[in-house]
């Protein structure tokens, strides 16, 4: 074998730091103890698992957050396969955050089903960790394995109710949806491949699928057809995944019948990881902007348009969420296409996910505590005066919708106004009255729920009827855990409103 | 005529057509699972014939992670089909439609 070969394999062999993704190997040797755990624990004890997943987590959290919180080292690692960065720190911190919101909602939803444990908490940590690694992605390669790692661990998650219907259905929904996504996409790597590593073009090279060499190619190339197409494929891929439209088709679904923690799960972690994936790809595909820009702020228009009216008429709670979701993917595209023009914009799509964050796990801790057998079915008036019965998770419900919708004082209100000073900043003037049309829109919706919690709901009785309607619910039962985590969730919400300097400087330093 | 990238870039279309056609038309999931197979498949095709008409082996190696990541899929994806099926009786898509619109 040539010397020169071997000493290439040597460099690239040393930019193997394999130091810096200790977060990520840590939560996959957790996912793999847990399962030891199930293997080795008396039956009896198999409780306790769930509480080790969410430790662990909070341990390793806390790590971060306190000694290590600008990552340890900047630049491109593992022969270019990722690329370490303060956005991709915070976007670690991101995902640990959500997923042991998640790991909760799991133990809550749990509790009264006959069903495997373990092995949803176990999934949860691969799936985050997947994440994690998707954020940081600099290759093809590493970004499809990471992106497939995820998706194939939402299969399971989706899916795994295995005695409901819903369940399942959302599952085989999410998996054909899924894979077309990730299919769609794969084409694209394969033509922007095929564009870029062309040797009678100028700027090509042998690894072609490294952002850094894509961008050099099609900025020696920017109207090169091939590429054009396979850069079109490849954000349809990322759009599927965010949900914004025409590729929103499985959202309703999917967050319906998937378990709440899931659907909690889908509708944050996901989402953020596409976002971070585009924030990447949106710099990769700069040379081709004139052709890009317009085609994401006409999805980002009609994503807006689509989600806020698609959910004025829903009545189930997930399906509401779920499309109101679909809404907040056009906000933070608006962020995404300022970020081109105003570079801080990139911080402030991460403060709008940390506040969405925060609201929607305060909404979906509620929705676990409601007492349904199966949480696909709860409907608005499942919520029927809620803040009569336990004025606690009234009140959360009111700050996590609140936040959502954007009244101020609350962390989302930040973040939408963050986001259409990018918009004004970046001279996106008709996405910025689109944004604006969407929120008051949004306001309705998001009201509704709050008065089917707060008011009681007129039902049309008999006598007869109204002796069984009114103690049909029961109050919801909570433990100090849940408390305290929806207490850590809804102060986010009002504190972030309040004072967003510690965490603003904290992303704008990174 | 000799064989050169552009067939095989056709041939590579033409699957990925084929497949994704498939997938929006056809009524039975494990059809439908087939043509997202054949779109995979659609990609490794195109990226060896680029990997080997353009000499570089990065689009050949990304082929071994495709395959393992379309094997993990149809584990997953088949182990949630017969589930389904159990509790149905069915995979025929119209007739899976308990979650409303």
């Amino acid at each position: 074998m040539p010397t020169d070969t071997l000493n290439s394999l040597g460099e690239i062999a040393a930019t193997n730091t394999w130091g810096a993704i200790y977060p990520e190997m840590i939560l996959g040797c957790l996912a793999l103890f847990l399962l030891v755990l199930e293997v080795v624990l008396p039956k009896f004890a198999h409780g306790a698992i769930p509480r080790i997943a969410i430790l662990g987590q909070i341990l390793l959290l806390g790590y971060i957050v306190v000694f290590d919180p600008s990552g340890c080292c900047n630049g491109v690692a593992f022969g270019g396969m990722i690329e370490l960065s303060g956005t991709g720190q915070a976007l670690r911190i991101f995902f640990l955050l959500a997923s042991i919101f998640v790991s909760y909602l799991a133990m809550v939803s749990f509790e009264n089903k006959t069903l495997a444990r373990v092995e949803y908490f176990a999934i949860t940590l691969v799936v985050t960790g997947a994440l994690s690694l998707m954020a940081m992605a600099n290759h093809f390669v590493m970004l499809f394995v990471a992106l497939e790692t995820a998706t194939v661990g939402f299969y399971v998650l989706v899916s795994y109710f295995r005695q409901n219907v819903l369940s399942l259905e959302a599952g085989l929904k999410y998996l054909i949806m899924g894979a077309l996504s990730s299919a769609i996409l794969l084409f694209g790597i394969v033509l922007l491949y095929g564009a870029a590593s062309n040797p009678a073009l100028a700027g090509s090279s042998e690894d072609a699928m490294n952002f850094q060499n894509l961008r050099a190619f099609l900025e020696a190339n920017p109207t090169d057809s091939l590429a054009i197409i396979g850069m079109l494929l490849v954000i349809s891929g990322v759009a599927f995944k965010i949900g914004a439209f025409p590729f929103q088709i499985w959202i309703p679904d999917v967050y319906q019948g998937a378990p709440v923690s899931t659907t909690a799960f889908l509708a944050v972690s996901s989402k953020a990881a596409g976002f971070a994936v585009l924030l990447t790809l949106v710099k990769t595909f700069a040379p081709l902007s004139s052709v890009l820009v317009p085609v994401l702020t006409g999805i980002a228009a009609l994503t807006i348009l689509f989600g806020n009216f698609a959910a004025l008429t829903q009545r189930n709670l997930k399906r509401l969420i779920g499309l109101s979701g679909v809404s907040h993917a056009g906000f933070l595209l608006i962020g995404v296409i300022a970020a081109q023009a105003v570079p801080q914009a990139t911080n402030w799509v991460l403060f709008y996910l940390f506040a969405y964050l925060l609201g929607s796990m305060a909404v979906f801790a509620v929705f676990a505590h409601l007492p349904k057998v199966w949480d696909s079915d709860l409907e608005l008036d499942d919520l029927g005066d809620m803040a009569k019965r336990n004025g606690f998770l009234g009140i959360a419900l009111a700050i996590g919708i609140g936040s959502l919708a954007g009244i101020p004082p609350l962390a989302g209100f930040i973040g939408k106004f963050l986001i259409f000073v990018a918009a004004f900043k970046a001279e996106l003037y008709v996405l910025l009255g689109v944004g604006i049309v969407g929120v008051v829109i949004s306001i309705y919706y998001y009201f509704g729920v709050i008065k089917a919690a707060f008011f009681e709901v007129w039902r049309f009785t008999d006598e007869d009827e109204e002796a069984e309607a009114a103690p049909a619910l029961p109050g919801a039962t909570l433990t100090g855990l849940g408390k305290l985590t929806i207490v850590v969730a809804i102060a986010g919400s009002v504190v972030l409103g309040f004072f967003q300097g510690p965490l603003g400087s904290w992303l704008s330093g990174q | 005529m000799t064989v050169g990238l552009e067939q095989y870039i056709a041939v590579s279309a033409a699957l990925f057509a084929i497949g994704f056609f498939g997938v929006l038309r056809r009524k039975n999931t494990l059809v439908i699972y087939m043509c997202l197979e054949l779109m995979l498949n659609a990609c490794n095709l195109g990226l060896i014939a680029f990997s080997r008409y353009h000499g570089g082996m990065s689009g050949s190696v990304f082929v071994f992670f495709t395959i393992t990541v379309a094997a993990a899929e149809v584990a997953v994806g088949l182990a949630i089909i017969v589930a389904l099926f159990r509790k149905r009786q069915t995979v025929q898509v119209p007739d899976l439609n308990a979650l409303k619109n």
